[in-house]
């Protein structure tokens, strides 16, 4: 195991923050945002020319091979500057979860394009009784002569509404498996909602009334259905905890030079001791959080699927509320001015409030774990009455 | 950046299992720990570990140690607390033997390092003072030079173990100078000596490991100086910045999530167990996400102090405040855990066994809540977490 980045994960992530630090500061940030909320196309083909797009799919489809850890270093850069463009919604979530699918066609066809900026997928998978943890859908696929009837809802679809496709989850009418369907964006009769966040950007809800799609449109093998989703969707939850990480070190680095300019009593406020501490645990809880999602890459990487679904939700629920304690006490040391909207650090606190609620927040994610512990705690209780 | 784990690693886990199975007798497995083992305990259990060749497994080959990595000690650690091993001495172990290996001359090694390995020597620490705590510099215990011995006098507090202990490191006043920093000293103190008087501090967690030492006219041979007189405070950074990986306690922690799980799946509660209560078992999981962040942690730490990384100070700061929070957190669910039984004033761990106290639930629920008091120390030895937090604030705002 080793946590630093070696020569080339280096190189990467100081190539994005030189582009970064050169061409995407708060005020042109704030500019796109309000004429473009989904970022500008210009932006996504930069994006692709660096190979960021690429970085984390295997060399067969055009991508550089890299693992989870490229795709959390550009999702970590991108969180710092809190950046407008969908990566984690349509070069992350989509394009992880077709590849896990092994569904050789597809990938070979589509990730080519995903790779070079040329296609965004979105994942759709979330519902109504989901609260944006992955599990069995409710909206029905039936299936007909010559394809599937969609019925029902998606909700909070990140990056969608710049996708060209979207990954749909559902529950097969005959067989009650999980099937996954790469649908086309501009599919007749698909209702899609626009979704402005507080952070800044843009979600859409999906609405699918007889919506009717070809047989060719599934995606992977039904029986795993599920399995596929989570895997797809664990590297987007990881990839939005680098991101909240690089929000963290970010707001810290932005409120600790104002407490060094900051004047009162006659002094500069980072004198006060009161404030060094909080500063001091602000730090203190961005590396637990550092620490945390160290962990549940391990996990991922492991292989051993029931321990990387666990890490992945400890990582989304731990990581989500450092964000928001060390984002919210960004403003609270900043005073007034960290309420006003024209002035920067507010917006850190906005983007942890809406990453944290994003593919399901702390509590729900506590709920998951809890359950599951509660279910593995009454299997020993009975294994153990069975030995006696 | 890889989360491959080194198959060496893992070798060596198995090396270490396999030594405690063949090697740990059994009636040292699970004596109850007041902190520390019963010196009986520690003393035997050295004596094995020196025996097989790992009677120093914090110290470098060229110190007369095992010369593992930070990671491997900390393998080690875990292993021997999940076996059930009695404590090592940490006081001669972790703290006094790095500064005879680094500062010592060549008699006093030979004087010392040999007892230490073969447990016939403990040792405890003298370093706090009624008047001197997190400003430890402003100590006042004074020794003066009288020919070929200093005389001591003065007042130490808040001493682990010096009851059993046979020796004791001390921090002194040598010298009126202008920086107090500047005129302290470290002295090695026969325990024995004249003059030398314990008195037991009771602590809130019903046990004895704590003490005041007090010194008489303690005379104190010139040759149980460590460096020259002054090099105290030098010592002393150099003795607290030594370790910071295993001041987690994480083996412990696991040790009380354990407990934890077993409490859960046993103790009744309205329509089930208590692992069917939500409230109980979210607070169980935040806990296990902790839990597994600070395990990373502590692996950061670890291999930043391997490689003699500055940024391990800070980090170190940082794991202190995060795991000694964390212990107290645990506990206090354990205490909530046992519910109708919690308030319930066991037997101190203190008392050892006694066939005639026999209250309910006693198997279970005896020692746990001593340890929920005791952890309240936690958040203020080593440093207590608000002087790591200026040590963030400083090391790393410049503040």
């Amino acid at each position: 195991m080793q946590f630093h980045l070696n020569e080339e994960q280096s190189l990467l992530q100081e190539s994005l923050r030189r582009f970064l630090d050169n061409e995407y500061g708060f005020e042109y940030r704030q500019s796109i945002r309000r004429t473009s909320p989904q970022g500008l196309r210009q932006n996504w083909r930069v994006f692709a020319e660096n190979g960021w797009l690429a970085v984390a799919l295997p060399e067969s489809v055009g991508g550089f091979g890299g693992s989870i850890v490229e795709t959390l270093i550009i999702a970590h850069e991108f969180g710092r500057v809190l950046v407008i463009e969908p990566y984690i919604g349509c070069a992350v979530l989509g394009a992880q979860t077709l590849l896990a699918s092994g569904d050789k066609g597809k990938i070979e066809t589509f990730l080519p394009e995903v790779a070079q900026g040329r296609l965004r997928i979105a994942l759709a998978y979330d519902e109504p009784g989901l609260r944006g943890l992955p599990g069995p859908a409710e909206m029905k696929a039936k299936s007909t002569v010559n394809g599937y009837l969609l019925n029902g809802k998606k909700l909070l679809v990140i990056g969608a509404v710049d996708a060209d496709k979207f990954i749909v989850s559902t529950r097969l009418e005959d067989s009650g498996r999980t099937g996954l369907f790469l649908v086309d964006a501009d599919t007749p009769d698909l209702e899609r909602i626009d979704l402005p966040l507080h952070d800044g950007t843009v979600a859409q809800e999906l609405v699918f009334k007889d919506v009717h799609i070809s047989q060719t449109a599934m995606i992977g093998n039904p029986d795993i259905g599920l399995q596929i989703l989570r895997s797809g969707y664990n590297q987007g939850v990881l990839a939005i905890c680098a991101s909240m990480i690089g929000a963290m070190e970010r707001a810290i680095e932005i409120t600790s030079e104002y407490l060094r300019t900051r004047q009162q009593f006659g002094q500069p406020i980072s004198s006060f001791q009161v404030l060094q501490h909080r500063m001091a645990d602000m730090a203190t809880e961005m590396e637990l959080a550092r620490s945390m999602l160290f962990s549940a890459m391990a996990a991922v990487s492991s292989g051993n699927t029931a321990h990387a679904d666990q890490s992945v939700s400890f990582a989304k629920s731990l990581i989500g509320r450092s964000a928001k304690f060390v984002c919210g006490q960004a403003i609270q040391l900043h005073g007034g001015i960290g309420m006003t909207e024209e002035y920067v650090i507010g917006h850190y606190f906005k983007y942890a409030m809406v990453a944290n609620a994003l593919l399901g927040s702390s509590s729900r994610h506590d709920e998951a774990c809890a359950a599951q512990l509660e279910h593995q705690c009454l299997e020993d209780c009975l294994d153990q009455e069975q030995v006696r | 950046m890889h989360f491959e784990v080194d198959p060496k690693l893992d070798a060596f886990r198995k090396e270490v299992r396999d030594f405690l199975q063949a090697n740990l007798p059994s009636d040292l497995i699970g004596i109850p720990r007041v902190g520390r083992s019963p010196p009986y305990a520690q003393s035997r259990w050295q004596k094995i570990l020196h025996a097989h060749g790992w009677g120093a497994p914090y110290w470098s080959k060229e110190h007369g140690g095992n010369g593992w990595t930070v990671q491997q000690q900390l393998i080690f650690d875990e292993e021997c607390v999940a076996a059930g091993a009695p404590t090592q001495d940490v006081f001669a172990h972790k703290l006094l033997g790095p500064v005879l290996n680094e500062f010592g001359n060549e008699e006093q090694k030979k004087e010392h390092i040999g007892p230490i390995l073969r447990g016939e020597r403990q040792w405890c620490q003298g370093f706090s003072e009624p008047g001197a705590g997190s400003d430890l510099a402003s100590l006042r215990t004074k020794a003066e030079r009288v020919g070929s011995h200093y005389i001591v006098n003065g007042q130490k507090i808040w001493t682990s173990t010096a009851h059993h202990a046979d020796w004791i490191f001390l921090l002194v006043r040598t010298e009126q100078a202008v920086k107090k920093q500047a005129g302290i000293s470290f002295l090695l103190v026969d325990m024995k000596t004249a003059g030398v008087t314990v008195r037991p501090i009771v602590s809130i967690d019903d046990c004895h490991h704590l003490n005041e030492v007090f010194f008489d006219n303690v005379k104190v041979p010139v040759e149980n100086l460590i460096g020259t007189e002054g090099d105290g405070w030098k010592i002393t950074k150099f003795l607290l910045n030594n370790e910071h990986a295993s001041t987690a306690h994480l083996p412990t922690i696991k040790l009380y999530v354990n407990k934890l799980i077993a409490l859960a799946k046993k103790l009744h509660a309205p329509n089930g167990l208590l692992c069917n209560q939500t409230d109980f078992m979210l607070s169980m999981v935040r806990i296990q996400a902790e839990v597994q962040a600070i395990e990373f942690m502590v692996q950061r730490v670890a291999l930043l102090e391997q490689a003699h990384d500055p940024q391990a100070h800070v980090l170190g700061s940082m794991l202190k405040i995060k795991a000694t929070e964390l212990q107290q957190r645990i506990t206090e669910l354990l205490f909530d855990a046992l519910g109708d039984y919690g308030p319930v004033r066991y037997p101190s761990p203190d008392q050892g066994l006694h066939p005639d106290i026999n209250l309910p639930m006693q198997g279970l629920a005896r020692g746990l809540v001593n340890e929920m008091f005791f952890r309240r120390a936690s958040t203020i030895y080593g440093g207590t977490n608000e002087i790591q937090r200026g040590i963030i604030a400083r090391l790393l705002f410049h503040f």
